[in-house]
């Protein structure tokens, strides 16, 4: 067996907004295939971090690398570093699935239309071929039968598990979960989250900020408690949830888990 | 009294000129589509360039936009019928001249493009940023999210105002019979120096703009309820 090899690596990522610094130097590798979970208080960083892996914000400096290319900046031949060209972003793009917390469905296209927009105007399907895939995704889901529906017409955990087979219809290298289910009653949390333990099952890569401890705690391959823009504790998530080394991870762990 | 006030308010006598007026209202249509298309043409291009990220394109069109949402139609269509063709004709140094049909149009579109810039702006800004985020995250370009996320969602939020002003626009038709048009107010007073009556002429003008907008206006409104109905909302 070969060792999986790390899909992301981030290497002293910094974000600042202003005089704002919300990440402080982070570094970190996701393997292919394992779960990765980010924890930490609100105004942590752990979804501008998200954010920064695909660009939705631009990083002040570090580096990120996807299946080892850089993501954002090429390296010329007589090694300058450049900001990469908006294409190839979207590109890059194109291969980090997300789901946010507020679902973010286009409230003008049905379901189906959601998940096959990307398929076929930025990897230009056939028609056909993106219905099949959408239809395979949806089914993922649970929701075959809601293809036709407008998004106001669906539940909040219905949106949202449209809005995960709109980011898997794309096929991405990985998934990002950035507070996936946050925005849900609790009754409905428990459909999205099936789903996302589904996806695990499978083996897709998945970078999820959360704040479900026993999702975590019971799914994860690898959590990172992020404080203040720093990662304070980083391990399996039996050390991290049962032994932390760090006073501010325990502190955060016994607020959140009673 | 009521007898003479019937009497010379009786309409027949506009209707014994509708070929005439008809003509001269099928004027104001044509003037009004190519006022509107010329309007909602350039109202698209200065409302997307008035949120652009560069300060200077920000700057010149909400000046473009200020300007004309702020001069009077009708001092604007005299402009454009007299005094542009004096500039181009300095300009290229040849005798220059528009006809008053194409001064109409360009008068009444650039003019309504400056309200209606506003609408494509305020249209486009109330699409939340995170639609934009989930298109960009699913590798989508600029301008494919303009197109397809962007656009179809500001229009329907456009439509209501509008339509407000492509009325005011139809309205603002009636004002080119200045400049020589042969328009419907045009043969309306055409017929009232010949005829001498004007109140049953007039009325009937009147009734008759009125007539067309209410209908106008019942149409979208039938048009916009079966889009609610389909979920675009």
């Amino acid at each position: 067996m070969t060792t999986p090899e790390a899909i992301i690596r981030v290497v002293n990522l910094r974000k600042s907004f202003g005089p704002l610094d919300v990440l402080c130097g982070i570094t970190f590798d996701v393997r292919e295939g394992s779960v990765f979970t980010i924890i930490g208080a609100s105004g942590s960083g752990k979804s501008t971090l998200l954010r920064c892996l695909n660009y939705l914000e631009q990083p002040t400096s570090g580096e990120i690398y996807l299946d080892g290319k850089p993501i954002g900046f090429r390296i010329e031949a007589d090694g300058r570093r450049v900001p990469d060209t908006a294409a190839n972003i979207n590109r890059m793009r194109a291969e980090l699935g997300m789901v946010f917390q507020q679902f973010n469905l286009w409230p003008h296209l049905t379901a189906i239309e959601n998940i096959i927009e990307a398929p076929l105007r930025v990897k230009r399907l056939a028609r056909k071929e993106a219905l099949d895939i959408g239809r395979h995704f949806l089914g993922k889901v649970n929701l075959f039968d809601k293809e036709n529906e407008y998004p106001a017409r669906l539940s909040g955990g219905q949106q949202q598990r449209v809005a995960i087979a709109r980011a898997m219809a794309m096929q991405p290298k990985v998934m990002l979960f950035d507070e996936a289910t946050s925005a849900l009653d609790p009754e409905l949390t428990g459909e999205v989250l099936e789903v996302m333990r589904a996806l695990a099952k499978e083996g897709t890569t998945m970078l999820v900020v959360t704040h479900e401890m026993g999702f975590a705690r019971e799914v994860s391959d690898r959590v990172m408690f992020l404080h203040n823009g720093q990662i304070e504790e980083d391990g399996s998530p039996e050390s991290v949830f049962n032994a932390p080394r760090s006073e501010r991870c325990r502190q955060f762990l016994s607020k959140v888990l009673h | 009294m009521w007898d003479s006030l019937r009497q010379s308010l009786d309409l027949t006598l506009f209707w014994e000129y509708r070929t005439i007026l008809l003509r001269g209202l099928l004027q104001n249509i044509y003037i009004f589509f190519g006022g509107a298309l010329l309007a909602t043409a350039l109202a698209f291009a200065i409302g997307a360039a008035r949120l652009s990220k560069r300060g200077t394109v920000r700057v010149l069109s909400t000046g473009y936009a200020e300007l004309f949402r702020n001069t009077p139609e009708y001092v604007f269509l005299i402009w454009v019928y007299y005094v542009l063709p004096i500039i181009f004709s300095r300009l290229l140094a040849t005798k220059f001249n528009f006809s008053p049909y194409a001064a109409a149009v360009l008068a009444l579109g650039v003019s309504y493009s400056g309200f209606l810039s506003e609408t494509v702006r305020a249209g486009i800004l109330a699409i939340p940023r995170t639609h934009i985020d989930a298109a960009m995250a699913l590798g989508m370009s600029r301008w494919m999210i303009m197109r397809r996320i962007i656009a179809p969602q500001a229009i329907r939020r456009m439509l209501p105002e509008a339509l407000n002003q492509y009325v005011s626009l139809f309205k603002a038709t009636s004002l080119v019979s200045l400049i020589a048009v042969e328009d419907l107010m045009y043969q309306v007073s055409m017929i009232t120096v010949h005829e001498m009556r004007p109140l049953p002429l007039y009325t009937g003008a009147a009734l008759l703009y009125c007539g067309i907008i209410i209908a106008a206006a019942q149409c979208i409104q039938h048009l916009s309820d079966r889009w609610r109905q389909r979920g675009w909302a």
